[in-house]
């Protein structure tokens, strides 16, 4: 039997492709998902219908179909190879080379992060209606604009307003990137079964996939946790 | 001399509810209006009509001769020199006394950190409110957030201050500072619109009192007129109920 000691290399760079994978999408969904929040609660008739739209189809079909389709786009719109067979290789820790980016692996950080967008869009936008109608009447009588509005006053307090829920999603998404093991992008659990295939030690490293998983997440909790601590209001 | 605020015939429905039917009144500077009436006869609609928070359906609200409904003009701007006094307080709950009166200097009026700050000391002096400024509206009482709410209108320096029954929803104990700062304002020259109940504040510094039902003017007249010799059935119908509510003494001190 090979030990899996060997395999610690590949265990590594797989778990930072996860983090990659994963702080790509929060960060993504978190920008885009402010933007479809306040599009779809403050716009026009238009640009409601567009972000509910976009939502809806995000949150309505499978990540996994998701992520198939944005991945296999370059090939069904026969772009042509050059553009989409760069690769960027950099040595990991152990001085072993890892592809940490191509277009496949671009693609479907995308996908997550789109798809990432339309659920943290709907933590905010549940905050951004939770707030007092009082708030926005006052902020109009002193004179603010809308944009004033929504910038200085609904969104300081919807955002803080929306950690506790928008936390489900922090701590979903380093687990849901585990479905980019489909499509061939070497993150953790795509790692861990390499591992499990060369070692045969199935039980062994899936717990220790798991327990890895679960250190993480609960350390994101905490860390939210202490930032919703910090920055909430006081007496609210 | 042109009138701070000129109302005039303003209708509003909300669907087939007809809550304004044609209400015309003016404001002198320095004047203090108190408006009073049963509820649902439209006061606080007509009070957020007169700075566009709600637009009325037909009808006209001059500020100091400008038109609020002109589609050129900037009703931000016109909004800055009109200051209203909410009845639930709003303030902005993620922000500290000083920051809640500051940021509309800041923001809407263009002052630097500095000035606009130092604006928001002297309004929070005037209410009384100096050494509670760097806490947070959850952290302060009923009459003090109204008081930081007052500060924040008046350090926009407004022309006119619109008052949406101030004291209505705050424990007894508490209407009277509230009051006092309210009295204060009058008596400085402060030109007020106020929606109350509170006939004693209203016969301390009212110039005119109006009284509406259902919609409409019904009445109007010094406070005197309304607590000696009130002229229509329902307005000394709906005093006498005020007596019986708050006490004989309001009408029996004339």
């Amino acid at each position: 039997m090979v030990g899996i000691g060997e395999y610690y290399p590949d265990l590594v760079s797989g778990f930072s492709m996860t983090m990659g994978l994963y702080l790509f999408a929060l960060f993504l969904g978190l920008g885009l998902g402010i933007v479809l929040a306040i599009s779809r609660h403050y716009g026009g008739p238009i640009v409601t219908r567009i972000s509910t739209g976009f939502i809806e189809i995000m949150r309505g079909t499978p990540l996994l179909a998701q992520i198939l389709l944005i991945t296999i786009l370059p090939y069904a719109l026969s772009i042509p190879a050059e553009y989409t067979s760069w690769q960027i290789i950099v040595p990991d820790i152990y001085g072993i080379e890892r592809v940490v980016l191509n277009t496949r692996i671009l693609l479907c950080a995308l996908a997550l992060g789109l798809n990432s967008a339309a659920y943290q869009a709907e933590y905010f936008r549940g905050a951004l209606s939770s707030l007092s109608a009082g708030q926005t009447l006052a902020a109009q009588s002193i004179g603010m604009t809308k944009r004033q509005e929504i910038r200085y006053i609904a969104l300081p307090q919807s955002l803080r307003r929306a950690i506790p829920a928008w936390s489900n999603e922090a701590v979903y998404l380093p687990i849901y990137t585990s479905v980019a093991y489909i499509v061939g992008v070497p993150e953790f659990l795509s790692a861990a079964t390499l591992v499990v295939a060369r070692t045969y030690e199935a039980l062994l490293v899936y717990f220790i996939t798991a327990v890895i998983f679960l250190v993480l997440v609960s350390f994101i909790t905490l860390l939210l946790n202490r930032i919703y601590e910090r920055i909430r209001i006081p007496g609210v | 001399m042109v009138a701070v605020l000129e109302v005039r015939d303003i209708w509003k429905a909300y669907d087939t509810l007809e809550v304004l039917k044609g209400i015309s009144f003016d404001v002198q500077k320095g004047e203090v209006k108190v408006i009073f009436g049963p509820s649902g006869s439209g006061k606080s609609t007509l009070l957020r009509v007169i700075n566009m928070l709600t637009p009325p359906d037909k009808g006209e609200v001059f500020l100091c001769g400008q038109s609020l409904m002109d589609s050129k003009a900037d009703l931000c701007k016109l909004r800055t020199r009109i200051g209203f006094v909410f009845q639930n307080f709003n303030l902005f709950a993620h922000l500290k006394a000083i920051d809640n009166v500051s940021i509309g200097p800041r923001l809407v009026l263009g002052m630097t950190k500095e000035e606009a700050n130092d604006a928001a000391h002297r309004a929070l002096e005037k209410v009384h409110m100096s050494n509670w400024s760097h806490h947070y509206p959850a952290q302060l009482s009923g009459g003090q957030q109204q008081r930081v709410g007052i500060a924040r209108s008046i350090a926009m320096n407004p022309e006119v201050i619109l008052f949406d029954e101030p004291t209505s929803a705050l424990d007894p104990e508490l209407i009277g500072e509230v009051l006092q700062v309210m009295l204060d304002l009058a008596q400085e020259g402060t030109t007020m619109v106020v929606v109350t109940h509170e006939m004693g504040f209203a016969r301390a510094v009212s110039s005119e009192m109006i009284f509406m039902d259902k919609g409409v003017v019904v009445e109007k007249g010094t406070p005197q007129h309304f607590f000696q010799d009130a002229q229509s059935e329902r307005a000394k119908h709906f005093l006498r109920k005020l007596e019986v509510l708050y006490g004989q003494s309001e009408t029996e001190k004339t």
